[in-house]
C-alpha cells in the first residue's frame, strides 16, 4: 500500500493538551485492539478446516482479518508512541472542555442493561419507564416525576405503536406483572 | 425511452395515497433527526430497521429513502442556527451559515441551503435515473472476481478515508470484518468465533451492530460530556417569502449548480463521502468569488452556504448509484439500507432492475416526491424544526436509548441481544473518545461476508489459483483506481485540514460587528424590500445538567 502511516502532517493539531489519564486510556484501548487481533488469530487455528484444494477454506479470511487487525493496531500504537493521539469526536451537544462524567455514563449503561431483567419480569412498558427515567435523571433532568411520567408515556405509546399496530411481539406484561389486565 | 416509461410506472405506484403517506413520514422523521443534534441519518435508519419486520418492502424502502434525504436537509438548519462555538467550525457550511445568522441573515442562509438542496437533490436524482439502468445493464457481465475487486476498493477507500487517521480507520474496518465473520460459515459449515455460545451461531445481527454503535454508543458518549448550561440559538426573521434578496438569488444559483456538478460524481465513487464534496465546493466558490464578495468569505458569504449544501445533497444521491446497481454501500447509511434490502431477501445489484423493477422505480419516484415535500417542510415550516432544537437534552438522549432497546429487542426478541448491544455500545463509546471512525466498522460488518462469498466463488472458478483474481481487466482497473483515489483524497484531505485550521483561526478573529458592517455595506447598494433584518441577539433556552441553572441572558450580543 502506498498509504503512509498515521494522520497526515497537515491534520488540525489538537489544541487541547491531553491529560495523562486520557493518554493512558488511549494506550489501553489500542492494547485491547492488539489483543483482539492476537485472539482472532489464535481462535482461527481452532477452526476446523475441511476445504479442498480448489475452494477457499474457512480459515483463510479469518487469518487475513486477524492479521489486518493486528497490523493496523500496531500502526495506531506506533503513531501514539510518537505522540499522535486521536481527537475525541466533536458534536453540537458535546463539551470537550468538560471532564468525562463517568458516573453518568455508568448509570446510563446500567439503565440500559436493566432491560435484560425488566422485559421478562415487568414487561415492555414498565421496562421502558425504568430505562427512560433512570437515564434522563442521570443526564440531568430537573424533575424526577416528569422523567417517570414521560417514560411511562413513551412505554405505552411504543407498546401500542410497535406491539399492537405493527405486530412486533413486545410483552405488555412480565411474569411479575401478569396480574395487570392488559391482555 | 424505456426507463422513462418505467419511471412513470414508478410514479404511479409511489403516488398512491398510502405510499405518499409513507414518504411524508420518512421525510418528516428524516428532517427531525437531521435537525436534532447527535442523531444522524445512519442512526435513524438503524433505529427504524425494526419496521422492516412489519412493513412490506416498498413501503419500508420509501420510508428509508425519505429519512436519507431528509437527514441531509435538517443538518444545515442545526449548524446555521445553533451557536456552539468551536464545534461546527470544522464544517465549512456551518462556518459561513453561522456567520450569516449572527449578522441577522440566518433566514437567507436557511433558504439558500434548502433551495440548493432541493435543486441538487432533484438534478442528482435525474442523473441517478439516467445513469443507474445503464450501469446495471453493463454490470450484469461482471464476474465474482470483479465484484470482489469492487468490494476491496470500497473497503480500502472507506477504511482509509473516513476519520482523521488511516490506521484508525483500518482498525475500525478490521473489527467490522471480524464481527461479520462470527457465526457458522455458510460454505464449509464450520462455526467461527462463536466462543461456544449457541446464540452466536447465526452471527451477530447487523441491526445490533448499527444500533449499538450509532445509537447506544453515541448516547453514552454524549452523556459523558453533555454540554452544560444553555443552548445558544440564533433567532430568525419572520416571513419566509422575503428571506432571499434579489442579489442573494443572483449569488446563489451558480454555486447551486456547481455544487451539484461536484457532489454527484464524488458520491458515486467511494472517495470519502460528502465531506470531500463539501470541501471541494467551498474551495471552488471561494476561488471564484470576486471583489467585496470574496472579502465576505469567512464572514458569512452566501455562496459558501449554497455551494457546499448542494454538493452535500448531490453526493447523497450519488451514493445510491453504486448501492442500487452494484449492491455496494459506500457510506454507513447506505450499508444499513442495504441490510434492510437483505431482510426482505432482495439483493441489490445489476439484476435488481430486472427482478425488482417495480420496487426500484417506485423507490426512485419517491425520491423525486420526497424532495418536493422536503422543500415545503423546510421553507415555510422551519420554525417547527427550530422548536425541536429546544428539546431538553436529558429527555432527548433517554428517548434514543429507549429506541435502541426497541431495536435490539425486536431483532430476535431475546434479551441476549441486549447484552450484545451493550458491548457494541461501549465499544462505540471508546472509539469516539479516541478518534476511531465508526462508519468503516458498520460497512465492514455488512459488506465483509458478501466479499468473502464473492472471493470464494472466484477461487472456485479459478480452480484455486489466486492469480485468477487479477486476470480480468476490470479488476485490474478497479485496483489501480483505488490507489489513485486514496492518494488523491489523502492529498486533498491534508489541504482541507490546513484550510480549515486557517479558516477557524480567521473566523475566531472576526467579531459579529465586523460581519454585520460588511453585510450592511454590501446591502447599501443592493436595496432589499425587507426592513427588519433581525436583531443581533441570541435567545437562550435553559438546558439541564445536574441542576446547573444559569440566569437567562436574553439581550446580550454574542460578541465573543
Amino acid at each position: 500500500m502506498t498509504v503512509e502511516a498515521g494522520a497526515p502532517e497537515g491534520a488540525p493539531a489538537s489544541t487541547r493538551v491531553l491529560p495523562r489519564a486520557h493518554r493512558i486510556e488511549a494506550m489501553v484501548v489500542v492494547g485491547v485492539v492488539i489483543a483482539l487481533g492476537v485472539a482472532a488469530l489464535v481462535l482461527t487455528t481452532q477452526i476446523r478446516e475441511a476445504g479442498t484444494a480448489t475452494t477457499l477454506g474457512a480459515r483463510v479470511i479469518p487469518y487475513a482479518v486477524g492479521g489486518l487487525l493486528l497490523v493496523s493496531g500496531i500502526g495506531v500504537l506506533v503513531g501514539q508512541l510518537r505522540g499522535r493521539f486521536g481527537d475525541a469526536e466533536e458534536g453540537e451537544d458535546v463539551d470537550l472542555d468538560a471532564g468525562t462524567s463517568w458516573i453518568t455514563t455508568g448509570i446510563v449503561a446500567l439503565a440500559f442493561l436493566s432491560l435484560v431483567v425488566t422485559i421478562p419480569f415487568l414487561g415492555w412498558p414498565l421496562g421502558v419507564t425504568i430505562l427512560f427515567a433512570a437515564s434522563a435523571i442521570a443526564l440531568g433532568a430537573r424533575k424526577w416525576w416528569v422523567a417517570v411520567l414521560v417514560g411511562l408515556g413513551l412505554g405505552i405509546v411504543s407498546q401500542l405503536l410497535f406491539g399492537t399496530l405493527l405486530g412486533l411481539s413486545l410483552p405488555a406484561t412480565g411474569t411479575l406483572t401478569g396480574w395487570i389486565p392488559l391482555g | 425511452m424505456d426507463s422513462i416509461t418505467l419511471l412513470l410506472e414508478g410514479f404511479a405506484t409511489a403516488a398512491q395515497p398510502i405510499y405518499l403517506l409513507y414518504a411524508l413520514l420518512g421525510v418528516f422523521v428524516g428532517t427531525a433527526v437531521g435537525v436534532l443534534p447527535g442523531i444522524g441519518p445512519a442512526m435513524t435508519v438503524a433505529l427504524l430497521l425494526p419496521i422492516t419486520y412489519a412493513l412490506e418492502p416498498t413501503a419500508a424502502l420509501i420510508v428509508f429513502a425519505g429519512i436519507y434525504y431528509g437527514g441531509m436537509y435538517g443538518g444545515s438548519t442545526t449548524s446555521i442556527l445553533l451557536n456552539t462555538p468551536g464545534e461546527s467550525a470544522s464544517i465549512v457550511t456551518a462556518l459561513e451559515g453561522n456567520k450569516m445568522a449572527r449578522a441577522g441573515r440566518g433566514a437567507a442562509a436557511l433558504a439558500t441551503a434548502a433551495i440548493g438542496s432541493f435543486l441538487a437533490g432533484t438534478i442528482a436524482t435525474v442523473l441517478l435515473t439516467l445513469v443507474a439502468p445503464t450501469i446495471a445493464r453493463w454490470a450484469v457481465g461482471l464476474g465474482p472476481r470483479d465484484y470482489f475487486a469492487l468490494m476491496i476498493v470500497a473497503f480500502l477507500t472507506i477504511g482509509a478515508l473516513f476519520g482523521a487517521s488511516v490506521w484508525r480507520g483500518v482498525v475500525s474496518l478490521a473489527i467490522g470484518l471480524l464481527i461479520g465473520l462470527v457465526g457458522v460459515d455458510s460454505i464449509s459449515g464450520q462455526s467461527r468465533f462463536t466462543l461456544g455460545i449457541p446464540q452466536l451461531t447465526d452471527g451477530i445481527d447487523v441491526v445490533l451492530v448499527a444500533v449499538g454503535l450509532f445509537a447506544l454508543g453515541e448516547a453514552l458518549y454524549i452523556g459523558s460530556r453533555l454540554r452544560s448550561g444553555q443552548i445558544p440559538l440564533i433567532p430568525i426573521t419572520r416571513g419566509w417569502r422575503t428571506w432571499m434578496r434579489r442579489s442573494d438569488w443572483a449569488r446563489s444559483w451558480k454555486p447551486w449548480l456547481r455544487g451539484t456538478a461536484i457532489g454527484f460524481p464524488i458520491g458515486t465513487i467511494p472517495a470519502g463521502g460528502a465531506d470531500v464534496a463539501t470541501f471541494l465546493s467551498y474551495a471552488t466558490e471561494r476561488g471564484l468569488a470576486k471583489g467585496e464578495y470574496k472579502q465576505q468569505f469567512g464572514k458569512g458569504a452566501i455562496e459558501g452556504v449554497a455551494g457546499p449544501e448542494s454538493a452535500n445533497n448531490a453526493a447523497a444521491a450519488g451514493v445510491l448509484v453504486p448501492l442500487l446497481t452494484l449492491g455496494i454501500p459506500t457510506t454507513a447509511t447506505a450499508a444499513i439500507i442495504l441490510s434492510a434490502f437483505q431482510t426482505y431477501g432482495i439483493q441489490p445489484g445489476p439484476r435488481l432492475f430486472e427482478s425488482q423493477g417495480p420496487l426500484v422505480w417506485a423507490l426512485i419516484a419517491s425520491l423525486y416526491i420526497g424532495n418536493v415535500m422536503l422543500l415545503v417542510l423546510n421553507l415555510p415550516l422551519v420554525g417547527l424544526w427550530v422548536k425541536l432544537l429546544q428539546i431538553p437534552r436529558p429527555y432527548l438522549y433517554a428517548g434514543i436509548l429507549v429506541f435502541a432497546g426497541l431495536g435490539a429487542y425486536a431483532a430476535n426478541f431475546t434479551t441476549f441481544d441486549i447484552f450484545i448491544l451493550l458491548i457494541l455500545g461501549v465499544m462505540g463509546f471508546f472509539m469516539r473518545r479516541h478518534g476511531f471512525p465508526v462508519s468503516p466498522l458498520v460497512v465492514g460488518a455488512i459488506l465483509g461476508p458478501m466479499a468473502e462469498e464473492e472471493l470464494r466463488q472466484a477461487m472456485q472458478l479459478g480452480v484455486g489459483d489466486p492469480a485468477y483474481l487479477v486476470q480480468s481487466p476490470f479488476a485490474v482497473i478497479a485496483y489501480v483506481l483505488a490507489i489513485v483515489i486514496i492518494g488523491l483524497s489523502l492529498w486533498l484531505r491534508r489541504r482541507s485540514a490546513r484550510f480549515e485550521a486557517r479558516l477557524a483561526a480567521e473566523s475566531a478573529a472576526t467579531s459579529t460587528e465586523a460581519i454585520a458592517t460588511l453585510d450592511v455595506e454590501i446591502e447599501s447598494h443592493e436595496p432589499h424590500p425587507q426592513l427588519d433584518r433581525g436583531a443581533l441577539s441570541t435567545t437562550s433556552i435553559p438546558t439541564a445538567r445536574r441542576g446547573l441553572r444559569r440566569r437567562r441572558r436574553d439581550e446580550e450580543p454574542p460578541g465573543d
